[in-house]
């Protein structure tokens, strides 16, 4: 009996499937595998190192793009969260300043506006803050710090921002008194400006007696600015006896380079 | 059968190099080359078959194959040897009955 090709394969392939079962049945096929396995194991391990070291070597190369733009994107995290920081800072600043101004009662005495300094012109003893007729800011207003001393007063007044002229400024006059155990004692003068950050009292009566360190601080007279408000300490008494008055060179009470944070008194 | 014999080395190794070196690699596993892994035994199998396939290497080549890649793969032997002879037995039936490959007459 000749069989056809077709009919060979389909006999081949059934006789092969019913081997197979036969040998997957028995469990033979575990030993097989178990052999393979033993023989094939060093050839396994030296392929499996080598496509393993091959593989972090590309994986590097993949990873450096990635790494790039991580990096590029951790470096406007990085920004963006010192910018964060910084504002921060500032608004702790802002809160401490507040706080001082708050224990020694500032705003129970007057009515206060925060503003912060924005530029400083030595030369012409002014100052640019960050509050303007917008803020109900005006003219002549005095400017204190939150330890109370005293800045100035409020020059020019633009929408948003407002010149101060410092008490050092030329045109700066004001009355002011050195303060004394009391009232009866208090010596009176007239703090004048004289550029560059320098204070000078003067017409002060000869009979009077002053002495360096005394605190000076400003008097209601005048109504420019509230009394009370420290104005500096008496660094050099200047005294003759052919002049009329004595006078005293003034150390302010605020260090320019320092200032940051000011309060505008709307109301005293 | 020197054809064969030859074959069976070279699909054992063929093999080990595709169970143990390219399965680092993601073109070489599931899903890694449009979907599907690249298989280098059943390549190889196609190509012996079509070049070869007046022959019965084809299906020397398809139980060698199947045979290794069923030791070291988690399915029963037969599973892959069968798929292979069947496919080679598909390919030698069109290659036969619809394809006719010109060959050049000498001259």
């Amino acid at each position: 009996m000749k069989l056809s090709p077709g009919v060979k394969i389909g006999l081949i392939i059934v006789l092969l499937i019913a081997f197979f079962i036969v040998l997957n049945l028995t469990g033979f096929s575990k030993e097989v595998k178990n052999f393979f396995y033993l023989i094939s194991s060093p050839i396994q391990k030296t392929f499996w190192r080598a496509g393993n070291n091959l593989s972090d070597f590309f994986e590097v190369i993949s990873e450096i793009e990635k790494i790039k733009k991580e990096d590029e994107e951790l470096l406007l995290k990085n920004q963006a969260l010192l910018a964060e920081n910084t504002r921060l800072k500032e608004l702790k600043k802002e809160n401490e300043v507040l706080r001082e101004a708050l224990e020694i009662g500032l705003e129970k005495e007057f009515k206060l506006l925060l503003s912060e300094v924005r530029g400083k012109d030595i030369s012409q003893d002014t100052l640019l803050i960050n509050k303007g007729s917008k803020d109900g800011i005006l003219k002549d207003f005095p400017v204190i710090t939150q330890q109370k001393a005293l800045i100035g007063k409020i020059g020019e007044v633009y929408e948003n921002f407002s010149k101060v002229i410092l008490i050092s400024n030329k045109e700066s006059s004001f009355d002011a008194k050195i303060m004394g155990g009391d009232d009866d004692n208090d010596i009176q003068g007239v703090v004048k400006g004289k550029g560059n950050l320098k204070l000078f009292l003067d017409l002060v009566p000869q009979e009077k007696e002053i002495k360096e360190s005394d605190l000076v601080v400003t008097t209601a007279l005048g109504g420019i600015f509230p009394k009370g408000l420290l104005v500096g300490e008496i660094k050099e008494v200047l005294k003759s006896d052919i002049q009329p008055w004595q006078g005293a060179k003034i150390k302010p009470a605020f260090d320019v380079k320092e200032l940051e944070t000011l309060f505008v008194i709307v109301n005293f | 059968m020197k054809k064969i014999l030859i074959l069976i080395p070279f699909f054992y190794i063929l093999t080990l190099f595709q169970t143990s070196f390219l399965t680092h690699f993601n073109i070489f596993l599931e899903g890694g080359f449009l979907g599907w892994a690249l298989n280098l035994i059943l390549i190889a199998v196609i190509l012996i078959t079509v070049f070869d396939p007046n022959t019965k290497i084809g299906v020397g080549a398809a139980f060698t194959g199947g045979f290794f890649l069923d030791i070291f793969s988690e399915n029963f032997i037969g599973f892959h040897i069968l798929i292979l002879v069947i496919l080679v037995f598909f390919i030698k039936f069109i290659l036969r009955k619809y394809v006719r490959i010109p060959i050049i007459k000498p001259a």
